[in-house]
């Protein structure tokens, strides 16, 4: 069994793979429930192609790729909760607009002879691929959205459950919805580096939804969403080890099935649940 | 202006356009009041499975993606069952279980997924009837519903309190509405591609959604915009060759901003939309600045697909040929996307000579959309030197095997004996539409053949300087074998495991090739020029080999360069794998270092 468990850890990219989803396990367990919360995944998964006009302006510029697309996402993450603030529509028409315009205007610059090949890749990332400049950028932004996250939890708490409530505790609700999309925005950043934009909507939505669905209050939730993106990320891996699939895709395998998990156990009515415990002791 | 829209490829991508407006106004404003703006571009994106099974078992690829859409949506409505995930939790859910499931299938099942991203992406520049077709029956569809149900949904999109009320055959209306909104996404996934599916679907109903209160309006004002932004779109792309989808995209997008600033500011002044017109054009004007050239030589007009089969075509015409390259130096294949010039220059061509295999698979496209009638030579059919795809590169034997004709390793060019076959080819084909000039191809092909005997026996003569055993290699993806097989080289593995760029490995693979480069004591691993290094870096991080040699596999080298023809990045590709070889020792051909 020990064997089983330490073979993986002999191989530099499995290690760091690994190191890597722990990180991102974390920052997005914690971002998810408010992801889930605020009802933003549509921001979550989509956000990334919003960057592709950053990548190809810093790759034109010379300039640092990671800036340009940090720069690029939260340019979308900003213009978005604009947007949805002033139009009064529905956030998710006005994502559909920044996102689709932002890619199709990433798609003209890319066509510019001084721009890279495979620029379309660094979109998609891959996680066996992860160096240890890309670790140390992921531990650093993670840091960072954890920060702001404590720092803002008591406001974000306010609106999240009582949209309406805002105001009258002199909180802004616009402006901490902003500052989440820009959290989720520097989330979704340290997810596509090392992991592909697939893979970024899963771990921000998956272990927080499930969460959700097993306790009530954000405390707990927030450990729980945690424990379980870093839990079934590992799994992933060592599935991905043991069964040769496509690393990416059986990390996300392996969230979804902790989300099914949750909503089984959730399912089954608290009455009956308490009953068999009682049975069983 | 006028003159674009005479051209017939522009005609049909016009014709789609305009078909395509009435679901995307009538459904499209619907989607905007409800809120299923993601739930539409989910639909879209989820169709990728879809799409990889369509192509590895080889059935239309519109079916697959109305399958996946199915399967997509049936998810959804199971997950929203126990009410407790708010209903874009269970959207991005139901998403991520499609996608994962097509990566698997492409990286694990089928080892392909060749045609995929093509679909993925779309264009207006290829269409064929049945997408027209397909889009009709979105058209009809949208009309018959929204006069059937328009009344239901219209008292659930603007007030659910009476939708409470109509709850007996509430049910019945959404699943027709999202039954609607899927066809319209599928049909206009060869369109504008999945990514794309909101220029069409949300953006134009959002910005007449600012100025519009009654749905009736909101519905038909839609229509036309959609129907402006998409014929100048597709104008501006045909005049400023960039690919049509992403200048929808922008132009509705900016057309949106106008509006937005317009209402914001409470006013409507004439001055400001020219000015955005204007800053569009200059926009797009930067995009057209790489438009693919031609030599503009004396002869008849020949349309070359890939690099290769451009550099082939130019030693053996010389002067005397009028060529167009479509692909780009450094670009990857298995990504391309036809532009207006592409077509434009094929629908003028009177050869066109392709690489053959899943590189160029999308020549026939380009051929039935400009409606060519040019010959055709397929350079990969008569070689004779051919190896089967995957793993065992079992040699086949040209023309023997007609039902593997599909199942080849397309990378022909790395063998120099396929070459010269090739050369032969192209000189016949080049013969048969400018007889007056036979001798003077023939009297270049004589002088290329040389320069290849040449070629070869300067890599064998080097390679002798390494060891026999030291002759192992491992590449990015596979395709080097016809380079390893005839110099004798063993590719010990492939860092992606396919003969495509676009699988991903998995955990075990990579840790398996990285034990194989230790045990064999390989000492570099060859990114290649068109792809990203990444994985290529981790594995080289771990087991001290070197990546400080790229090679060029599917592409040649930039313009310009030494290595922008084929023999110069054959010298380039053997010097770079002696150097690596020999950890660095010595080289071939003295290229210069770096």
């Amino acid at each position: 069994m020990i064997d089983w468990i330490a073979e993986p850890l002999s191989h530099g990219t499995t290690v760091r793979a690994l190191v890597e989803i722990a990180i991102l396990g974390v920052i997005s367990g914690a971002v998810g429930c408010w992801v889930v919360l605020f009802e933003v995944s549509y921001s979550a998964e989509s956000l990334a192609h919003g960057m592709f006009p950053g990548l190809v302006g810093a790759a034109l510029l010379g300039v640092p790729l990671l800036l340009g697309g940090a720069i690029g996402i939260i340019l979308a993450a900003l213009l978005i909760a604009t947007i949805s603030r002033f139009s009064g529509d529905e956030a998710d028409t006005a994502i559909a607009v920044v996102v689709t315009t932002l890619f199709g205007l990433g798609v003209l610059m890319a066509l510019s002879p001084e721009s890279p090949p495979g620029i379309q890749s660094l979109l998609f990332g891959d996680l066996l691929g992860v160096g240890d400049s890309q670790l140390a950028a992921s531990a650093a932004i993670g840091i960072v959205v954890l920060g702001i996250l404590w720092l803002f939890h008591d406001r974000l708490l306010a609106i999240g459950f009582q949209r309406d409530a805002g105001p009258s505790f002199g909180i802004r609700p616009g402006f901490i919805t902003a500052l989440l999309l820009a959290l989720v925005a520097l989330t979704v950043l340290v997810g596509v580096q090392g992991l592909g934009n697939l893979l970024v909507a899963a771990i921000l939505v998956g272990p927080a939804a499930a969460a959700r669905l097993v306790s009530r209050r954000i405390g707990p939730m927030m450990l729980t969403a945690v424990l379980i993106a870093v839990i079934a990320g590992v799994a992933g891996i060592y599935a991905s080890y043991y069964l040769r699939t496509a690393a990416g895709a059986s990390v996300v395998v392996a969230l979804l099935a902790c989300y099914l998990l949750a909503a089984a156990a959730a399912a089954i009515p608290v009455k009956s649940r308490v009953t068999a415990v009682r049975i069983s002791s | 202006m006028l003159d674009t829209f005479s051209l017939p490829f522009v005609q049909e991508g016009l014709i789609e356009i305009l078909l395509l407006s009435i679901p995307a106004g009538l459904i499209g404003s619907w989607i905007v009041l409800r809120g299923f703006a993601f739930h539409s571009h989910a639909i879209g994106t989820a169709s990728f499975p879809g799409l990889v099974l369509a192509d590895g078992i080889g059935f239309s690829a519109a079916l697959g993606a109305f399958g996946a859409a199915g399967v997509f949506t049936l998810l959804s409505a199971l997950l929203a069952r126990s009410k407790q995930t708010a209903a874009d939790s269970v959207t991005a859910l139901a998403l991520v279980a499609c996608l994962a499931t097509g990566v698997i299938l492409a990286s694990d099942v089928f080892n392909s997924g060749a045609n995929v991203d093509t679909l993925l992406f779309g264009s207006l520049l290829a269409i064929d009837s049945s997408d027209i077709w397909l889009a009709a029956a979105a058209a009809v569809l949208a009309v018959l519903t929204t006069l059937l149900f328009g009344h239901h949904w219209l008292a659930k999109g603007f007030d659910e309190d009476s939708a409470g009320r109509l709850r007996s055959g509430s049910a019945l209306f959404d699943t027709a509405l999202l039954t609607v909104v899927a066809v319209t996404v599928v049909a206009s996934l060869s369109a504008v591609g999945a990514l794309l599916i909101s220029a069409l679907m949300v953006v134009p109903a959002a910005t007449v959604r600012l100025f519009a209160h009654r749905l009736p309006i909101l519905q038909l004002v839609t229509i036309a915009l959609v129907v402006v932004e998409g014929t100048f779109g597709l104008w501006l792309s045909v005049e400023t060759n960039a690919p049509p989808g992403a200048t929808i995209a922008v132009v509705s997008g900016a057309v949106f901003a106008l509006a937005f600033g317009a209402r914001a500011l409470g006013q409507r002044s004439g001055v400001r939309p020219l000015a955005v017109a204007t800053a569009l054009l200059a926009l797009t004007g930067l995009a057209a600045g790489c438009s693919n050239q031609s030599t503009g030589g004396d002869g008849p007009k020949v349309v070359a697909t890939t690099t290769q089969a451009s550099d082939f075509v130019s030693e053996v015409g010389g002067d005397r040929v009028n060529l167009t390259g479509i692909l780009q130096p450094n670009t990857d294949p298995h990504g391309y996307e036809p532009r207006p010039s592409d077509v434009m220059a094929v629908a003028d061509a009177s050869l066109i000579v392709r690489s053959g295999g899943h590189l160029d698979d999308w020549t026939e496209d380009l051929i039935r959309d400009s409606g060519s009638n040019a010959k055709v030579v397929d350079l990969s059919r008569d070689l004779p030197v051919k190896l089967h795809g995957g793993d065992d590169h079992a040699e086949v034997h040209g023309g023997k095997h007609e039902s593997d004709a599909e199942d080849f390793d397309p990378h022909w060019w790395q063998d120099p004996l396929n070459v010269q076959a090739a050369a032969a080819e192209i000189v016949t084909g080049l013969t048969g539409v400018a007889p007056e000039n036979a001798s003077f191809y023939r009297g270049r092909e004589h002088r290329f053949n040389v320069q290849i005997d040449r070629l070869s026996k300067g890599i064998k003569n080097c390679l002798k300087r390494i060891p026999a055993n030291d002759r192992k290699i491992v590449t990015d993806h596979d395709a080097f074998g016809y380079f390893t097989s005839r110099f004798r080289i063993k590719t010990v593995g492939t860092v992606i495991p396919a003969l495509t760029t676009e699988a991903q490995p998995s955990a075990g693979d990579l840790a398996d090739l990285e034990e194989t480069i230790r045990r064999e004591g390989v000492k570099a691993v060859f990114p290649e020029s068109s792809v990203s290094p990444a994985l290529a870096r981790a594995v080289a991080r771990d087991t001290g080999a070197s990546t400080d040699y790229s090679l060029y596999g599917d592409t040649l080298g930039p313009s310009g360069s030494e290595d922008a023809t084929w023999l110069g990045s054959m010298k380039a590709n053997a010097d770079a794998i002696v150097r690596g070889m020999s950890g660095g020792r010595f080289g071939c051909f003295e290229v210069s270092d770096g």
